[in-house]
């Protein structure tokens, strides 16, 4: 696609989202995130770096803040002045939250991050030029960019290492900026496969690599539109809606005692990660 | 095959099954003629390799312990990456990220690739005829006892096959080292359930006290118990299960707890003895003997002596008395004191007066052939391979999975202790510390090369013997398993009885099928039987489920806390991480890029120190400190940590290294060396907390490399990680 063309048509390619006019079928890629069972382990963050040829930056680049993990568990304390956090700490699993209407796509000046028919937020490598906008703009902070030619200048992978990159995905140089795909990968292959038999991806035949080590399953992936899928199941029975911008449930007098929430939802970037609250006992 | 004369009886015991029945329940090996390629001529495709498509082989993963049945995914004849095997009782599919470094393990650059003789200060590459020749060449004419071998945990045909070569050499010296290791609870469990490890269900529990047990990092069978720990919070009988942590450095489990209770080092049996009596008090009925022994730990007293408030004291004992069943576990950080087996069975007391034992502490089963039973390590291996070295009892030292100059406090000298043998073989992967001071250093394959078969000591449910097999050709020619090198030792001695094994695969191959006839439907082929079993990478065995005891003892003898020392003003807690642990994987960069999950720090060692006590020392995030115990000194960056005890400081173990690889080599501290010689009164195990410090500012301070942001651990009055008490939520409709 031509830039010009992408600037003449821009509004047939820039829908409106969460869509309207094109709905996601049959697939809209979500994930829900049980925070009371994820216990910051870092496993997801591993698989991850072992799935998506991440670059293992090194101490100094990491302070630079240059680290890729495309897949971070961040670690929150109680902020009211307790000597110790006798509840614990929390732990957040945080990568591209998929959003709907996502401020990455509009502001990147090539058309290099777009909203993709099954309902996810691509990344063109080899259209993207660099300019690090959709990262200013991104309220996670969930977008990684390559400050340096990580594959051949770096000696991030010695030879010997290189042979275990995943042949499915393109190594990324220098200039481009890259995130968490939901292992597009895996999907890309489970979509092609069932395409032969004439039917779609049933739940749990594609997980992302994060989902699949998950030691206490606390990570669920799949398709929001199948509502025989557990993530659909979870969205329901937590009543988070995507296409709002604050949940009816919220609304309510008294509020809600379901778990489910979205992150920054307020800024109405309608994210497709649900988290669930973490739970402490008041027994104890 | 086997030759007329060869006795039967003597054949098994070579392949290590005398004993009972098993149940056993099995792919091919990829055969690639060169992994490096990276033009590969389709023309003579190798067998199983369709360019594009992944196939999948089963194995078992050797990064810890634990024995997690893994999944490798090979493409074009090269393992990308390991999956957990689901249909494993101890992992049901799932990993950890030490697991998933694995692939790093195999891939590593620094691996060593040919053997190595000392030449100076040099290592000469030499042939493995050579170096088989020069071990035979240095036995001859040494006694077996003089003769020592010090390994790692060793389990399965390893085990047997080394068995049987200590015994062609009339040795009784093999030392099973773990720097860190459960000894003291399996002593202490042994006493209160009549076996080292029963069976602990989480699961089953409605709360769970942990005495610095860290289940979900680095305790015993961390992702078996992760996966416990997802039900238990989905709770039993729809109620939610609460996890309780006591300890005085706040561990990943800790951080995971309803209510975390910060103790005063040490002092977690007195607690233990305190909610047994706020127990009684609440009106349990304590047997008279208990009542007795836990007069004097009133709620007052064990306030002041653990630091716990009285009133999370009665809530707890409150809790525990109203929801049944439940568990107490206890984990190192009770152990590492010179009364940790008094710890030990403090808690384990605990136990028996709630009336777990039988409930969620159960039995486990019985290894049927004793003699593929792991080998379990501990402290107490390494003093006595010390002290024969250091007194010139042993000649020649084998060395195998372990780094003794790595993880041995200085102070005991093994280095030097070590130089005094006449000839030192390290069987390794890595050029480490250890390795560095041997003689002969002998490469091996790497865990996705090799064949083994691996028993972990922890087992869910049965007994699982966990197939290893290679994944991948080898990347280097010259590199060995370390059963095919037990093997070619072992001809050199009885060339007779394992003649007809060409190598340790065929060694392994024998011996499985061996017990065919027990597990197989009669009639199945040999080769059939075989394939199947490398395709599930598991074998289930039965095995018979030892007799639990439910004994109490009250003979506790726990100290009251020590003043604080004047000079040594702090304890210091060597911290185990669930990626490091004692430091033989730290050259594996994901593992060095993975941030703690608690301090957020990467690539460096730290020292946690209450920020309260910061405050009051005048010190600050990334001051360099000088962590100074009786017995040496080290510096590392300070770290305001609010889980931890103003009277601890905490600096994590595993790195530190001065050899190993690019990865590993200069990032960091290494706590080991400064640790004081304080030992377990009972069981002998080095007393890992009973360390003192002083801390000396030296005047530099950087900035810490951490994912944290400048703001820490806040989340700035956003919404972002959200937590609710479980009294304003509603879990019972989910999904």
């Amino acid at each position: 696609m031509s830039v010009s063309n992408l600037l003449e048509n821009w509004s047939e390619f820039r829908h409106k989202h969460p869509v309207e006019d094109v709905p996601h079928d049959p697939y809209k890629w979500a994930m829900s995130i049980d925070l009371d069972a994820c216990t910051g382990c870092n496993a997801c963050s591993v698989a991850c770096y072992a799935e998506n040829n991440l670059p293992v930056v090194g101490k100094e680049k990491y302070a630079h803040g240059q680290a890729m993990h495309w897949m971070r568990i961040e670690r929150y304390w109680p902020e009211d002045d307790r000597e110790f956090p006798d509840q614990g700490a929390q732990f957040l699993p945080m990568m591209c939250q998929q959003c709907e209407a996502a401020p990455c796509e509009t502001v990147c000046p090539v058309g290099a991050t777009n909203h993709t028919p099954d309902g996810l937020n691509s990344q063109v490598y080899n259209r993207c030029i660099g300019s690090r906008y959709c990262s200013a703009n991104c309220p996670f902070k969930v977008r990684y960019f390559n400050w340096y030619d990580y594959p051949t200048t770096e000696n991030v992978w010695p030879a010997e290492m290189t042979q275990q990159l995943n042949p499915d995905i393109t190594l990324r140089g220098k200039g481009v900026m890259e995130k968490c795909t939901f292992c597009i990968q895996r999907i890309r292959v489970g979509q092609r496969s069932v395409k032969n038999e004439g039917r779609v991806l049933r739940d749990g035949e594609v997980q992302t690599a994060c989902q699949q080590v998950c030691p206490t399953n606390a990570i669920t992936f799949g398709n929001l539109i199948d509502t025989e899928s557990k993530v659909h199941q979870q969205w329901k029975a937590q009543r988070v809606e995507l296409a709002v911008d604050e949940q009816t449930k919220d609304k309510e007098e008294g509020g809600s005692d379901l778990r489910g929430y979205r992150i920054l939802e307020e800024l109405r970037p309608y994210p497709s990660v649900m988290y669930m609250e973490r739970v402490r006992e008041s027994a104890i | 095959m086997i030759d007329n004369d060869f006795d039967r009886r003597d054949f098994l015991k070579v392949l290590g099954w005398g004993g009972a029945a098993v149940a056993l329940s099995g792919c091919g090996n990829t055969s690639i003629e060169d992994g490096k390629e990276t033009v590969v001529s389709y023309v003579h495709a190798a067998d199983y390799v369709i360019p594009g498509i992944s196939v999948y082989f089963n194995s078992t993963c050797a990064q810890c312990e634990a024995g997690c049945s893994i999944n490798g995914r090979v493409r074009e004849g090269r393992v990308l990456k390991l999956e957990g095997n689901t249909s494993s009782i101890i992992n049901r599919g799932k990993m950890c990220g030490l697991g998933q470094a694995g692939v790093q393990h195999h891939y590593n650059p620094d691996r060593v690739r040919e053997p190595l003789l000392r030449n100076g200060d040099k290592g000469e590459t030499i042939t493995w005829e050579k170096a088989y020749g020069l071990i035979a060449e240095k036995l001859n004419g040494v006694s077996g006892d003089q003769i020592d071998f010090l390994t790692g945990t060793v389990s399965g045909h390893l085990k047997v096959l080394l068995g049987n070569y200590l015994e062609s050499l009339s040795s009784e010296n093999h030392f099973v080292y773990e720097a860190v290791s459960p000894a003291v609870q399996r002593a202490a469990n042994m006493k209160s359930y009549g076996m080292e490890m029963p069976r602990f269900s989480i699961n089953k529990a409605k709360v769970v006290v942990s005495f610095g047990a860290d289940f979900l990092g680095a305790w015993v069978s961390p992702v078996h118990f992760s996966q416990q720990y997802a039900e238990f919070r989905k709770g039993v009988d729809g109620q939610r299960g609460v996890l309780v942590q006591v300890e005085s450095k706040m561990t990943i489990t800790g951080a995971n707890a309803d209510r975390w209770l910060v103790v005063r080092p040490g002092t977690e049996g007195i607690l233990a003895l305190g909610v047994i009596n706020a127990l009684g008090a609440a009106g349990l009925q304590l047997p008279a003997d208990v009542a007795a022994a836990v007069k004097g730990y009133d709620k007052e007293r064990v306030s002041k002596d653990t630091g716990v408030s009285t009133e999370h004291l009665a809530r707890l004992a409150a809790l525990l008395k109203e929801r049944t069943p439940s568990l107490v576990l206890l984990g190192s950080a009770a152990e590492g004191y010179a009364h940790g087996s008094e710890n030990a069975a403090a808690i384990n007391l605990l136990n028996h007066v709630l009336g777990n034992v039988g409930k969620t502490i159960e039995a486990s089963s019985a290894v049927p052939f004793p003699q593929i039973a792991p080998a379990t390590g501990n402290y107490a291996a390494l003093r006595l391979a010390n002290n024969r070295l250091a007194d010139g009892q042993c000649k020649v030292l084998f060395t195998y999975a372990t780094n003794p100059i790595f993880t041995a406090p200085t102070e005991m000298k093994f280095k030097e202790n070590m130089a005094k043998a006449g000839f030192k073989v390290a069987f390794t992967h890595y050029l480490d510390e250890t390795a560095l001071q041997a003689d002969l250093v002998l490469p091996l394959d790497s865990a996705l090369e090799d064949w083994g078969t691996i028993v972990a000591e922890y087992q869910p449910d049965g007994v699982q013997i966990g197939v290893q097999q290679p994944l991948m050709e080898k990347l280097y020619p010259n590199t060995r398993g370390m059963g095919d090198i037990l093997l070619a030792l072992i001809k050199q001695r009885r060339a007779e009885e394992y003649k007809s094994f060409d190598d340790f695969y065929s060694y392994l191959r024998t011996a499985l099928l061996k017990n065919k006839g027990e597990f197989a439907e009669a009639g199945v082929d040999e080769d059939v039987y075989w394939n199947d079993l490398l395709s599930a990478g598991i074998i289930n065995v039965g095995g018979n489920v030892n007799k639990l005891v439910d004994k109490i003892s009250t003979n506790i003898q726990l100290p009251p806390p020590p003043e604080r020392d004047k000079d040594y003003p702090f304890t210091l807690i060597p911290s185990v991480t669930a990626s490091l642990r004692d430091g033989r994987h730290t050259n594996q960069p994901w593992l060095q890029e993975s941030p703690d999950p608690l301090t957020t720090i990467v690539w460096d060692s730290w020292v946690e120190i209450h920020p309260k006590k910061a405050a009051e020392l005048g010190i600050v995030e990334g001051d360099i400190l000088e962590v100074e115990s009786r017995n040496g000194s080290i510096k590392a960056q300070a770290y305001l940590f609010p889980g931890i005890h103003p009277d601890a400081v905490s600096i994590p173990l595993g790195r530190g290294h001065e050899a190993m690889g690019r990865y590993a080599k200069g990032y960091g501290v290494n706590p080991f060396q400064i640790l004081d010689r304080v030992f377990d009164k009972e069981t002998a195990e080095l007393a890992m907390h009973e360390t003192l410090v002083k801390l000396r500012k030296t005047g530099q301070r950087i900035i810490v490399v951490k994912d944290e942001g400048p703001v820490g651990g806040s989340q700035q009055g956003r919404k972002i990680a959200v937590s609710v008490s479980s009294d304003q939520v509603d879990l019972s409709e989910e999904v």
